[in-house]
């Protein structure tokens, strides 16, 4: 079987499609300085490019992801989505949220709906119905659309989450730890139905995750963050695995150990520097360091 | 395949049981259905028996201590008796339904009917004065022996009111003499002084003892023997239906609105043969007033129905309306206040001194702020737009209508204002909690499905607080029934709370069991209201996305 050849986006798709410049969130304290969770972050977002994001738990993630989506407010900087500056949710952008976050006094179908009404306030009953048979179909649930979520396995839950965040036919997917809560085989079938739509609709991406396999095995490029309170965007690392990607083959391919090994050793021994952001590659990855290497990698950075 | 069927309607009725809120019933049913006969027997000996003991226990240190205690209503009712009283009442009630019916009854069936009464008159008027002869009968043997009884008790009293009289003579002459020597300057005028003491001190002494004896006589007089009541109250009561049986009858003959019509029309008849003979013009017109007055006479009969007296039965649907008109005007002010101030924390911030300050104001207060407001609304009830359309029987054409039966009055409004103050302050902050406790994830949601404010409100905020709306709902309807029985109580509104203060009032022999049978309606009701209300929380909650609804 001869793999396809991963082609960047044709050139009308723009390559600064989400842009995220010197992005700042700061928490009021009460008790003295306010408290800044994130501050410097930059990072530029092809249309059509998966991102994902990992860093050390409470390191501001998520909060760069709901600034992203508009629920959270930007304290500094600014972000750009398709040439315009957001200030709160937009129909471009649309969240899978770590827990479902399904409204139990409506069906599968229900909760679909509730957004589809409000984005396409001016198309008439069977269209809405339609985009919403659709969405829930492409998320394998056509079988569940009249079950309530108390009926529904938590994998199937979740299912219905990504079938409401793609029913607004968003330019941009968020999703913050979308699997956290799931058994693996679960996991990967997910991750599965998400990197199907991404193809189809050819939409641009950030997922947030603790998970390093899936942080590489499903995104173009992995965005480190350091750990907080000052996070930043501290290390890229690009991946380049041809699409549509065949877990198998990624997960036995060598290359895809040296990127893994480069996130954990990320995770373990570089979270705390700060500075530029540097990127990786292929070509350039590292592993784990020793004492003197990881110093003057930090004295290198906070001088540059 | 019949095993499915079993276990569907197992599952079925364990619903049920779970989502009525009846947890007792649980046990029985599993074991019907041969669900670990052991453990099923432990939870019902333990969940069912021992409670039925308790109550049984309690009803029976009920049976003996209730009779020791003498009040001035009589001694406190047995269960018994509290049982008896419950079926007067409902043999009144039955006896006020069956003289409504005599009284619209028409044609051959109210002659069948009549026929039947006049039997079962004479069959209890015989069975009456056997049963007074009976009780006569006991009553003089008891006579007799209460005689017997007071003869020596009234021989002694006697003997010792003749020795107080003779000792008392003597205390007197006793006086006179030495009043006499102290006139006559032979004795100390002290010794006068001291004697009077002494005769006062003796009399008093003398009259004790007289009363001791009297009081003995007078008990024994006022409480007759058991049989002697019993025979008397076995009596009574067919006397009881024997009066109303006569009265039946009467109905039946007289007052029936059917013999009434047929009554005017003759009469109409009669006076339009003595127009149509008449030669006087003034006459003639006098004769065609009067068939025009009877004809409306029997018009207005054909559509009359009995005055029915109030009933614990009917005193008690009228609590229930009042009480849910009160909770209606609660639930219809609370929640939509309360989801205003769970919304904004202005408005929030704005309630919340009247709602600190008026929550606990009594509801004694309320009802007479409510007299006075409401009075001045309606001075003249009777003919006011209002009760005069409630309570017209002919509402709804042909269908009557079926809020007539319940007299509505100013009395009424006022007592359901009463309970809508008092109940309305839980639903109130209960929804607003519910509102603004809405989770956090849910309004992410709605953010990025960017709904707008009037979805956000009734497909997320509204079903989210629901469960604790009806928590809310569900306290003040309790708060509002207990509120009621005491607003009817003050306000002489009919209804429960009208009906113990008559009873309480009119002191009859029976009025004390009456009012114990009142406090188990209030309570069984108050509960089937509380069971109503938890079976509506049910359906409206979801713990953790697993919803019951
Ligand atoms: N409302 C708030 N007020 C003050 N500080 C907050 C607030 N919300 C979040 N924070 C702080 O911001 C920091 C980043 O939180 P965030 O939820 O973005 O972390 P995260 O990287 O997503 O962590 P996790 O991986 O555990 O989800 C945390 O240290 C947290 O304490
Ligand atoms: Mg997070």
């Amino acid at each position: 079987m001869s793999l396809q050849v991963y082609e960047p986006m044709p050139g009308k798709l723009s390559s600064r499609f989400v842009e995220i410049y010197s992005l700042v969130k700061e928490y009021p304290n009460p008790y003295g300085d306010d408290f800044r969770v994130v501050e410097h972050f930059n990072l530029n977002i092809r249309q059509g490019e998966f991102i994902s994001l990992i860093g050390h738990s409470g390191c501001g993630k998520s909060t760069v992801l709901t600034m992203l989506a508009g629920l959270n407010e930007i304290s500094d900087g600014g972000i750009i989505v398709g040439n315009r500056e957001i200030s709160g949710p937009g129909p471009d952008r649309s969240v899978v949220f770590q827990s479902p976050c399904l409204m139990p006094w409506l069906t599968a179908f229900g909760n679909v709906m509730l957004g589809v009404k409000s984005v396409y306030p001016h198309a008439d009953k069977a269209t809405r119905k339609q985009i919403v048979e659709h969405s829930l179909s492409v998320v394998g649930l056509a079988d569940s659309m009249k079950k309530y979520p108390r009926e529904l396995s938590g994998g199937m839950q979740q299912r219905v989450g990504i079938a409401r965040a793609i029913a607004l036919q968003p330019k941009v997917l968020l999703l913050d730890e979308p699997f956290g809560r799931l058994d693996s085989l679960t996991r990967m079938e997910l991750q599965d139905v998400i990197l199907d739509i991404l193809a189809k609709e050819k939409l641009t991406a950030m997922i947030v995750t603790h998970d390093v396999d899936e942080a590489v095995f499903m995104a173009d490029r992995c965005v480190m963050m350091s750990n907080g309170p000052k996070a930043t965007c501290s290390e890229i690392l690009e991946i380049d695995f041809p699409r549509p990607r065949d877990r198998e083959e990624v997960f036995n391919d060598p290359t895809f150990f040296h990127y893994r090994e480069h996130l954990l050793a990320f995770l373990e021994q570089r979270s705390h520097i700060k500075g530029e952001t540097r990127t990786y590659n292929g070509n350039n990855f590292i592993g784990y360091l020793d004492k003197n290497q990881i110093a003057d990698l930090s004295q290198r950075v906070h001088v540059a | 395949m019949a095993d499915s069927i079993k276990d569907k309607i197992k599952y079925g009725l364990l619903k049920g049981i779970d989502v009525s809120g009846f947890k007792v019933l649980d046990p029985p049913v599993r074991l019907a259905f041969g669900e670990e006969p052991r453990k099923q027997v432990g939870d019902i000996a333990k969940y069912m028996i021992l409670p039925i003991l308790f109550v049984l226990a309690c009803l029976g240190i009920w049976t003996v201590m209730g009779p020791n205690h003498k009040t001035k209503s009589g001694e406190v009712p047995t269960p018994a008796k509290v049982w008896t009283a419950y079926e007067d009442n409902a043999r009144f009630d039955e006896r006020q339904q069956e003289k409504a019916a005599d009284f619209i009854v028409e044609g051959a069936e109210r002659e069948a009917v009549l026929t039947a009464t006049t039997e079962e008159l004479a069959r209890l008027e015989a069975e009456a004065a056997t049963l007074a002869e009976a009780s006569d009968a006991v009553a003089a043997t008891a006579k007799e022996e209460t005689e017997a009884l007071l003869a020596p008790l009234r021989a002694r009293l006697d003997a010792l009111k003749a020795e107080h009289e003779a000792a008392e003579d003597r205390r007197e002459a006793e006086m006179n003499a030495l009043a006499a020597e102290i006139v006559a300057g032979q004795a100390q005028p002290s010794a006068l002084v001291d004697l009077v003491r002494e005769n006062e001190i003796l009399e008093d002494e003398a009259n004790d003892a007289e009363d001791v004896i009297e009081t003995q006589i007078k008990d024994i007089l006022s409480d007759p023997p058991a049989e002697v009541k019993a025979a008397q109250m076995a009596a009574n009561r067919v006397a009881d239906e024997v009066q109303h049986y006569k009265k039946r009858i009467d109905i039946l003959t007289k007052e029936n609105r059917n013999v009434k019509e047929a009554e005017y029309l003759a009469k109409a008849e009669e006076d339009r043969a003595q127009l149509v003979a008449a030669e006087d013009p003034k006459k003639a017109v006098r004769e065609a007033k009067s068939i025009a007055r009877n004809a409306e006479r029997a018009e207005d009969s054909k559509t009359q129905t009995y005055p029915r007296t109030a009933t614990i039965f009917w005193q008690t649907k009228r609590s229930l309306a009042t009480v849910f008109v009160g909770f209606g005007l609660a639930a219809a002010l609370a929640i939509p206040l309360g989801i205003m101030c769970g919304l904004n924390r202005i408005f929030m911030a704005c309630l919340t001194p009247i709602i600190s300050i008026f929550r606990p104001v009594s509801p004694v207060v309320w009802l007479l702020i409510f007299q006075i407001i409401i009075g001045a609304f309606f001075p003249d009830p009777e003919k006011h737009p209002l009760f005069v359309t409630l309570n017209d029987e002919k509402w709804f054409g042909w269908i009557g209508n079926p809020l007539a039966f319940l007299q509505t009055n100013p009395a009424m409004i006022f007592s359901a204002c009463t309970v809508a103050m008092c109940a309305l302050w839980p639903a109130l902050v209960n929804t607003a909690l519910g509102v603004s406790s809405i989770d956090k994830d849910h309004m992410n949601v709605a953010k990025v499905l960017r709904l707008g404010f009037w979805s956000r409100l009734f497909k997320i905020i509204i079903p989210s607080s629901l469960p604790l709306v009806f928590a809310g709902l569900r306290i003040s309807l309790g708060v509002g029934w207990m509120v009621l029985i005491a607003a009817e109580a003050l306000s002489s509104s009919d209804g429960l709370g009208k009906f113990v203060w008559d009873e309480y009032q009119n002191g009859s022999s029976q009025s004390f069991a009456n009012i114990i049978l009142a406090c188990f309606v209030v309570g069984i009701i108050g509960f089937f209201l509380d069971r109503i209300m938890i079976f509506l929380q049910r359906l409206v909650s979801f713990d953790d996305g697993s919803a019951t609804a």
